[in-house]
């Protein structure tokens, strides 16, 4: 039940092919592209979490696929495959924006601990959001709710008040008082919206 | 990060889109939320406006954009055993006080029914930690015929609830570790609920704002924090609505920052050490 969809681009087959299975065996939904130009068309077809991709590639390169992936959504995080001798432009790439580059051949270990930085990450900032929202509807609320028992508070006390000023009415006899002072209680003109 | 700003005739056309469909009431003003909850999905459909995705939501007869706004609209913000106090209330007054008016009544009965809902479960949090109360305090389960169900809008949500496995981080927010090692095996990095535990329960999609009496009577009701996503009007009803269905010696349960005064009075409150639970007036 891993939560990353993953486009995987390549024109070696065979490297293609050994992610593949490795990424696979993880439970990660993977997608793949034998080369640039394929690529551009997964990501106009679906948006992906995490697109791998090779850098140095006739036609279309990394860089062109990393441009178009952010293109269609910022969210998705871009991993480069270089070979050595290339360091240099992986650098480049990171300030296109790349999240990370991996030497090839790739060591899946490495790759599978960015992953799971990756989607740790994600789902760590999802729930900030949702604290961050359920905080504040919690808050509003509780701030209708303390304003309705004070209003409630300040009913019960004027009622409170217009009691003891009929029960202390000299110029009432006692039964009369009790009798206007029960009256009064039930109804309560305090009562209200 | 980059989202799609969104404009004043969306959030209109959005606002009430979601309330039709939901009940969640979002002020005007929260053009952030509805840019971060729904930015993605303009994403993940290539669609270029939120007017966009209402339109594709509106002509989508399968109900499945729908189905992904309400998710992602939704806040699903949980954890076990959330405001210990209410648990501590219902494990030490509610059930044993239930089960006494329950044996009593019919004696005879071979086993004691006792019908919870939680009502707004979100991931299934509050469910396992009323399974877990339950188990711990009762023990024999078989003298017992327990219905626990959890309802919730959001379909991610019970699906996730109905698988019942947990991050790390979900686990430690509220799950005291004895509880854990006894309740829950590691699968990978994650931790799942034993099928003991996991078959207590039951889990069902339900919108809280349409009639809910198809689903039976019940003797306790968690509706916690859920309310407070809607307006006033629609909280009367919703609370009316579990009146009609609860047990009249039956307890409802909500947020430990909720109030009901002035919002049905057909409850009334109980206090209980430090905490508050609602039964029907002139029950019992
Ligand atoms: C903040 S969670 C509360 C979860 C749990 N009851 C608790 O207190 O921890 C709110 C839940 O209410 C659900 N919800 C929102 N509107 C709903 C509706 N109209 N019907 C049913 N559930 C709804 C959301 O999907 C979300 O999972």
């Amino acid at each position: 039940m891993k939560s990353l969809n993953i486009l995987l681009v390549d024109d070696d087959p065979t490297a293609l092919l050994v992610l593949e299975k490795g990424l696979s065996l993880q439970e990660y939904p993977v997608t793949t592209a034998a080369d640039g130009e394929e690529a551009l068309g997964r990501i106009a077809g679906e948006s992906f979490d995490v697109v791998i991709t090779d850098l140095m590639m006739p036609g279309i390169d990394g860089i062109g696929v990393l441009k178009a992936a952010k293109a269609r959504s910022a969210r998705t995080e871009v991993l480069l495959l270089t070979a050595s001798q290339s360091l240099k432009s992986a650098v480049d790439a990171m300030k296109n924006g790349a999240s990370d580059y991996l030497q090839k051949p790739v060591d899946l270990g490495e790759l599978l601990i960015i992953l799971e930085k990756i989607e740790s990450f994600r789902n760590m900032a999802a729930s900030a959001e949702e604290l961050r929202e359920a905080m504040d509807v919690t808050e509003h609320n509780a701030q209708e709710t303390i304003g309705r028992l004070e209003m409630e508070v300040a009913r019960l006390a004027s009622l409170l008040e217009q009691i003891r000023e009929i029960l202390s009415d000299e110029t009432l006899e006692a039964g009369k008082r009790v009798e206007k002072a029960l009256h009064c209680a039930s109804n309560d003109s305090t009562r209200g919206g | 990060m980059t989202t799609q700003k969104i404009t004043a005739d969306e959030i209109e056309l959005l606002t009430k889109y979601i309330y039709d469909v939901s009940g969640i009431a979002i002020e005007k003003t929260k053009s952030y939320l509805l840019e971060t909850r729904l930015g993605p999905l303009l994403d993940e459909f290539g669609l270029d406006s939120y007017r966009a995705l209402h339109e594709k939501a509106k002509g989508d007869f399968r109900k499945s954009v729908e189905t992904k706004i309400i998710d992602a609209i939704s806040t699903n913000e949980t954890l076990f055993f959330r405001d210990r106090d209410t648990f501590e209330v219902f494990r030490n007054k509610i059930i044993p006080d239930l089960i006494d008016a329950r044996s009593g009544r019919a004696p005879a009965l071979p086993s004691v029914p006792i019908r919870i809902w939680s009502a707004a479960c979100s991931t299934g949090q509050e469910v396992y930690s009323i399974a877990i109360t339950l188990k711990e305090l009762l023990v024999d389960l078989k003298k017992y015929r327990i219905k626990l169900l959890g309802t919730d809008i959001s379909d991610a949500a019970v699906s996730r609830a109905s698988y019942g496995i947990y991050s790390k981080f979900e686990i430690e927010r509220g799950m005291p570790q004895p509880l854990l090692q006894k309740y829950f095996s590691p699968v990978g990095a994650n931790w799942k609920i034993n099928d003991e535990i996991r078959a207590m329960a039951t889990f069902q999609r339900l919108n809280l704002l349409a009639p809910f009496g198809a689903l039976g009577r019940f003797d306790i009701v968690f509706c916690r924090n859920v309310a407070v996503y809607f307006n006033p009007e629609d909280r009367k009803v919703l609370f009316n609505r579990i009146a009609d269905i609860l047990e009249p010696d039956g307890v409802l349960i909500i947020g430990a920052t909720e109030s009901l005064t002035g919002v049905c009075p057909r409850f009334e409150p109980k206090h209980h050490i430090r905490s508050i639970f609602y039964q029907l007036k002139g029950g019992r």
